[in-house]
């Protein structure tokens, strides 16, 4: 029996080294019609080629995001958000966006990319 | 426990291989399972770091984005069209695999987009983007 339980143990070391994958919930825009008609409307954030971040049409520091969301947040809690990324945004700046968004309290996260 | 009786080592009777033979089997029992579980991508890229990003116990299908573009799944290098079939055949075998997206920090938003459409078209509606945990847990 001892045998069989530090089996069991070593199993289960090795599973939690194994899986660690760890990562963000993002949705994609379906279709270019229903991305207007989600319940509620959304934010659009807008992350620029250069890593420059426009908050709800405002020019905004990657620091200031949080607290922006927490305020539009406030406002109305239905409202998901739209990251709208440059083609050639980094991802590095658009993970850190999505990142501030959740802290801010919304988690309903749109991707998507303008050409 | 040696009985007290047997003074010389020569005297037992050789190796019990029950126990061994069980570990053995759950060791091989363990590498089929985790074999067929993690679909690795093949290569290590510098991934976002984020506070909120959570463990995801399901995100098995790994498709890793390198900083020139190039995408890596199931242990090799594929060009972005042939990842909608690839995911379409897994989605076959396992429909309740989901897909984590990594990408290089410096790796294009464009690209990304284009490979999580592909995954949605291929089936796979469970879609992350890949990133460390920076949180203290």
């Amino acid at each position: 029996m001892l045998d069989f339980v530090l089996n069991l143990l070593i199993f289960f070391i090795i599973t939690a080294v194994f899986v660690k994958e760890s990562g963000m919930e993002l949705n994609r825009p379906s279709g270019a019609a229903d991305q207007v008609a989600e319940g509620g409307g959304s934010i659009p954030i807008l992350v620029l080629e250069d890593g420059g971040v426009i908050v709800d049409g405002r020019p905004t520091d990657l620091r200031a995001v949080q607290a922006n969301i927490n305020r539009l947040h406030a406002v109305n809690p239905n409202k998901g958000v739209l990251v709208i990324a440059d083609q050639d945004a980094q991802t590095g700046v658009v993970a850190a966006v999505v990142d501030q968004v959740r802290l801010g309290g919304i988690y309903n996260i749109t991707f998507s990319t303008s050409s | 426990m040696r009985a007290p009786h047997h003074t010389n080592e020569s005297d037992s009777h050789g190796i019990d291989l029950a126990p061994m033979l069980d570990f053995v089997l759950n060791l091989l029992i363990f590498f089929i399972i985790t074999t067929s579980f993690v679909k690795e991508s093949g290569i290590v890229v510098a991934r976002p770091e984020a506070d909120t990003a959570e463990h995801k116990e399901s995100g098995n299908i790994l498709i890793s984005i390198r900083e020139n573009g190039d995408v890596w799944m199931d242990r090799r290098q594929v060009d972005l069209r042939e990842v909608r079939g690839i995911i379409e055949r897994m989605h076959v075998e396992r429909p309740e695999d989901s897909v984590v997206v990594i990408a290089d920090k410096a790796s294009k938003a464009g690209v990304v987009a284009q490979v999580m459409d592909e995954v949605r078209v291929g089936g796979i509606k469970d879609v992350a983007l890949g990133a460390t945990s920076t949180a203290s847990e």
